[in-house]
């Protein structure tokens, strides 16, 4: 057998007490111990592995509670992920995952041994960004006005005639505009995966979130071509200077790209 | 919040099929709404992007998290009473996914 002795680090209450559960942030490739630091969630608890053969969950001490989805909690997660990023790959866990003991850390990596390994090398020296694109509706409508021919000329003539006959033409202009708007949010967001697909492993577009973002999307990046990915963000951005707002993020530890469904139950 | 404890925890026992059946629809609907988090977590989306954008203050991120945060942990106590899964909290490998 290949077991890491864990307990010999960790000399934490045995399973089943009330306060010794493990947070797990991420699973890394890893066949020491680490020490992360005091960044943990719940007020800077230590941060270190649970090892299984070559495989390691990087957990905190934590009691047995509910972590509510807070700025400041997610922010804790967030931090350590990314500071274990800057020197591994890691397959990221989802928030609030919290464990009663080292036992069970160390079961669920056993457990999904394989699928970990896959997913470790699948990922392997892979970076997450994340792109929101918004628009200016009002902008945007108003350019339509002024360039599209066909609104243009509704818009004149409602603004030539009596109530009783624009109602319809109004209905058709408002029907014009949203077919209008459409269109151009495909093609912008079309466009700007276009521009960035030569320097991308992968895109994946999540629900916009709000009625102003037009494109909600996370691209995986090789870290070769973190740099070529970065100067193509901005010089998309600055062609659509006037009109969307880009909203870039990262690098983030891949969210978007894995997915392990673990077989969990509740431990009461 | 009489009615809607007469209509999840009573069961329903009258004679009247077509009642019983529309009841426990109801019953059912209640369920889903008072049961789903996906609402509230949009909303923590949209509040968070509100923030960046500068929509919103941070105080006014803070009171609206609140509030939020109060309406997961209702979902979870209700989640819970029906004996729905919950997120959160302490989990394990379940013991059927051995594959080693």
């Amino acid at each position: 057998m290949t077991d890491v002795p864990l307990t010999e680090f960790d000399s934490q209450p045995p399973a089943g007490s009330t306060d010794g559960g493990k947070y797990v942030y991420c699973i890394i490739r890893s066949d020491r111990q680490h020490d992360f630091g005091s960044i943990g969630i719940g007020g800077g608890q230590r941060v270190m592995t649970v090892a299984y053969r070559d495989l390691a969950a990087v957990v905190s001490d934590t009691p047995i509670v509910i972590y509510d989805p807070t700025r400041e909690n997610v922010l804790a997660h967030e931090f350590v992920n990314e500071t274990v990023m800057r020197e591994h790959t890691v397959i990221p866990m989802s928030f609030g995952t919290v464990f009663r003991s080292d036992e069970d850390v160390t079961e669920l990596l056993r457990s999904t041994y394989q699928a970990f390994s896959d997913v470790l090398d699948k990922m392997q020296d892979k970076i997450e960004f994340g792109l929101k694109v918004l628009w200016d509706r009002e902008k945007v409508v108003a350019n339509l006005e002024r360039e599209n021919d066909e609104i243009r000329r509704l818009k004149d003539e409602i603004s030539r005639h009596t109530a009783s006959s624009t109602y319809f033409a109004r209905m058709q202009l408002g029907r014009l505009i949203e077919g209008a708007l459409e269109e151009m949010s495909t093609r912008y967001v079309s466009d700007i995966h276009d521009a960035l697909k030569s320097v991308a492993v992968a895109s994946r577009s999540n629900k916009p979130i709000g009625d102003r973002m037009i494109l909600n999307a996370a691209f995986l990046v090789d870290r070769a071509q973190e740099q070529a990915f970065d100067e193509c963000v901005k010089d998309t951005s600055r062609r659509y200077e006037e009109l969307l707002t880009f909203k870039y993020s990262g690098p983030w530890p891949p969210y978007n790209f894995v997915n392990i469904k673990l077989k969990l139950e509740k431990a009461d | 919040m009489g009615l809607l404890t007469n209509l999840l925890f009573f069961p329903v026992t009258g004679p009247i099929a077509g009642i019983k059946w529309s009841i426990g629809q109801v019953q059912k609907v209640v369920e889903e709404e008072l049961t789903d988090d996906a609402p509230v977590k949009q909303e923590l989306m949209e509040l968070q992007m509100q923030l960046e954008l500068g929509d919103i203050d941070d105080g006014e991120y803070v009171r609206r998290e609140a509030e939020l945060m109060a309406r997961l942990r209702e979902v979870r106590a209700w989640r819970e009473r029906l004996g729905k899964a919950t997120a959160g909290g302490p989990v394990r490998v379940s013991r059927d996914s051995d594959e080693a």
